[in-house]
């Protein structure tokens, strides 16, 4: 064996190493587009499409892909509230989730309403759920293949479990926190237009909210700044320093919020699944906070509501 | 053949035609800028080339085809509409069973247009067919004939236009009065795929059979080389039906139902909410699958592309086939195109859709909404052709 084809080996090994490091996703919960790609035939993985925009998934998904309605699907139709249980677990089963699938979840938008999805899976304390990093808008960017015929897989067999509620946070604990009365820290995801009071709601989005601002004690961190140019989450590394930028380093439990608690789980993932901190999201969010009666509220731009 | 070609005076439309015609195609390529909506965009303006080619060639023209039975017996161009509903019924239904496994889920397919039925769909359909009698076609009509030079027909879009502002004014009424609570009937949700279709193509069998009672001994047409198959004779409207059809259901495949309103529709919308005529909300009117209208906020838009392929298309296709000629037409036709072309806008938004959008794209997706369109509008036309010499209108 002479030097040159040592090196060369050694190239190679080093090459191969390198690629290895590439296609492997930031954190156990995530999977890359190159991954699942791989792994479509896999029976133990399953792949739930939950998009916001209605007709995307029918024209072209993921091959295997079943589609979940975030605005029926997810949620108790009726009252305010994620899907019972037992809902919860028909909706699994129909698509065929197993007790040892592994379950793949990616929309558009960036994720958003695939990783609220991945919060009620965790809610329901179902296992093994990862996201797709990047979504859908990662795996048509990079041209790879779609399906337009709706799967209609073997009825799974999981169990899901009673919600855990030490997952979710509900009003009291927000006030509470806004009040100091825990040392819990609050994480808006919002923009800091709608953080300051500016506005009450996004552009393009309804205004359900009677006052704007946001909860005492809060910090704004706007869920892009955890994303990535191509729309995969940011490493571990840089998620830690941008959240600590702003005094959360997962020494104390953190509630995310946003206007509705869709946009805020994509935080939530960030933060709990890749990071590892303890954080509940908080599905009620302005919608809930900004139109209960008597609790306190920080409106840095003064906007008056139904004022002129 | 070559004489037609060679005769300078059929030269320079012909030249121009495929000027027309090049410039359409370049622009179609530019759209495809590989980004998702590029894709999307220039599918729809290509797609909507091909339907003003169809409509053009074929002389599908809801209005003229149903005059043609009522006052002269004459069944072809129904029959032409038939096949398209039929080709489409057949299509969709295959592309409904890959994108809804089980239609008996209580979920509608996405995008379809499968309206609201109450009396509120039947009023506006019976609006729309009193706009096509009295304006002289329906809007997709207009808009190739448009291309075809009769600069009358602007006068019903414009008129359109305005009907479609009524139609916002009214919405909120009518919304509460009936369309909140109007049921949504979608065949293949009641009866399944398979008995959807049977029961459909059975419906459109019946009618053709009745219908072809009618028929009268054709002429044989002399048809040499392809030249004049395209561009000489219109063609047969079956011909232009079944291909119609098709285009049907490749476009609810690729981006949306056909359907040329949503557009114009949103014209209107920007325009009378920068005017700040519209109520603060309209009721419901997002909630439902249709000619889905809104206020605009990009140049650029699927069903804008489309219909303006559709123009450009069937004018280059009336220049190809000597059927381009400019008339202004005499002012009691802009008088009458503008009066119709309210009636057009105002029964389209009610309903959703006119006669390409709600008739023809609702029924092929199996909606029981397409089929009371259908019928009302033809009580419309009916009431209209009687209504004509009292206004007229010849």
């Amino acid at each position: 064996m002479t030097i040159k084809t040592l090196f060369g080996a050694g190239l190679l090994a080093a090459a191969t190493l390198l690629h290895t490091l590439t296609a492997q996703a930031a954190s156990d919960y995530l999977v890359s587009t190159e991954w699942l790609e791989k792994n479509l035939k896999d029976p133990k993985v399953r792949i739930i499409e939950v998009s916001v925009v209605p007709g995307v998934y029918e024209r072209g998904h993921i091959p295997g892909a079943v589609n979940f309605a975030w605005h029926s699907d997810l949620v108790d139709p009726v009252r305010r509230d994620i899907a019972s249980q037992e809902a919860f677990q028909q909706l699994l089963r129909k698509a065929g989730v197993n007790d040892d699938s592994t379950t793949i979840l990616y929309g558009d938008n960036n994720n958003w309403f695939a990783a609220w999805g991945a919060w009620v899976f965790d809610v329901y304390g179902v296992d093994n759920v990862k996201l797709l990093d990047g979504g859908r808008a990662k795996w048509e960017a990079e041209g790879r293949q779609l399906d337009s015929r709706a799967s209609t897989p073997k009825a799974g067999n999981v169990t899901v479990q009673a919600a855990n509620k030490d997952l979710r946070a509900f009003l009291p604990d927000v006030l509470a926190a806004a009040e100091k009365r825990s040392d819990v820290q609050l994480v808006d995801i919002r923009s800091p237009d709608e953080y300051n009071g500016k506005v009450f709601a996004p552009q393009g989005v309804q205004e359900l909210a009677v006052r704007a601002g946001h909860v005492p004690g809060a910090v704004n961190v706007p869920w892009g700044q955890a994303v990535a140019a191509d729309g995969t989450f940011k490493s571990a590394e840089e998620l830690k320093k941008v959240y600590a930028a702003v005094g959360i380093d997962g020494s104390k439990p953190i509630i995310t919020y946003c206007r509705i608690g869709e946009r805020s789980s994509h935080t939530w993932f960030a933060l709990k699944k890749i990071l590892g901190y303890d954080v509940r999201n908080y599905d009620g969010s302005w919608t809930e906070y900004g139109n209960a009666v008597g609790v306190p509220v920080v409106n840095l731009a003064g906007t008056v509501w139904g004022g002129k | 053949m070559t004489a037609s070609i060679a005769s300078p005076r059929a030269a320079l439309p012909i030249a121009t035609s495929g000027l027309i015609a090049i410039a359409l195609l370049a622009f179609i390529w530019l759209l495809a800028d590989g980004s998702n909506e590029g894709r999307v965009f220039s599918y729809s303006l290509a797609s909507g080339a091909l339907f003003g080619l169809l409509l053009q060639r074929s002389r599908f023209c809801f209005f003229c085809v149903t005059r043609d039975f009522v006052e002269r017996r004459i069944p072809d161009g129904l029959l032409g509409l038939l096949a398209a509903l039929a080709v489409g019924t057949l299509g969709y239904h295959a592309v409904f069973g890959a994108f809804l496994p089980d239609p008996s889920g209580g979920r509608l397919p996405p995008d379809a247009h499968i309206g609201p039925l109450s009396w509120v769909l039947a009023l506006a359909a019976t609006l729309f067919g009193l706009g096509m009698a009295i304006s002289g076609s329906c809007i997709s009509a207009h808009l190739y004939r448009l291309g075809e030079g009769n600069f009358a027909s602007l006068a019903a879009l414009t008129g359109a236009l305005l009907g479609f502002a009524l139609g916002f004014l009214s919405w909120n009424p009518l919304y509460l009065a009936a369309l909140q609570e109007a049921p949504v009937l979608w065949l293949p949700g009641r009866v399944g795929y398979g008995g959807s279709l049977l029961l459909q193509l059975a419906l459109l069998g019946a009618l053709a059979a009745w219908l072809l009672r009618y028929r009268q001994a054709g002429t044989a047409s002399g048809t040499q080389g392809l030249w004049s198959l395209l561009f000489g004779a219109r063609w047969p409207t079956w011909v232009g039906g079944v291909l119609i059809g098709g285009l049907a259901v490749l476009a609810y495949f690729r981006v949306a139902p056909l359907g040329v309103t949503a557009e114009l529709g949103s014209l209107a919308r920007t325009g009378a909410d920068s005017l700040g005529w519209l109520p603060e909300r309209l009721e419901g009117l997002d909630g439902f699958s249709g000619c889905a209208t809104m206020v605009k906020e990009t140049l650029l838009s699927n069903n804008g592309l489309f219909v303006i392929g559709l123009v450009i298309a069937a004018w280059a296709s009336a220049l190809a086939a000597g059927d381009f000629r400019p008339s202004s037409g005499a002012p009691r036709d802009w008088l009458r195109g503008l009066l119709g072309g309210v009636l057009l806008g105002w029964g389209s938004l009610l309903a959703l859709g006119c006669t390409v959008g709600t008739l023809l794209s609702g029924v092929m997706a199996g909606a029981v909404s397409g089929w009371v369109f259908g019928l009302f509008c033809l009580v419309g036309i009916v009431l209209g052709l009687k209504l004509r010499p009292l206004l007229r209108l010849g």
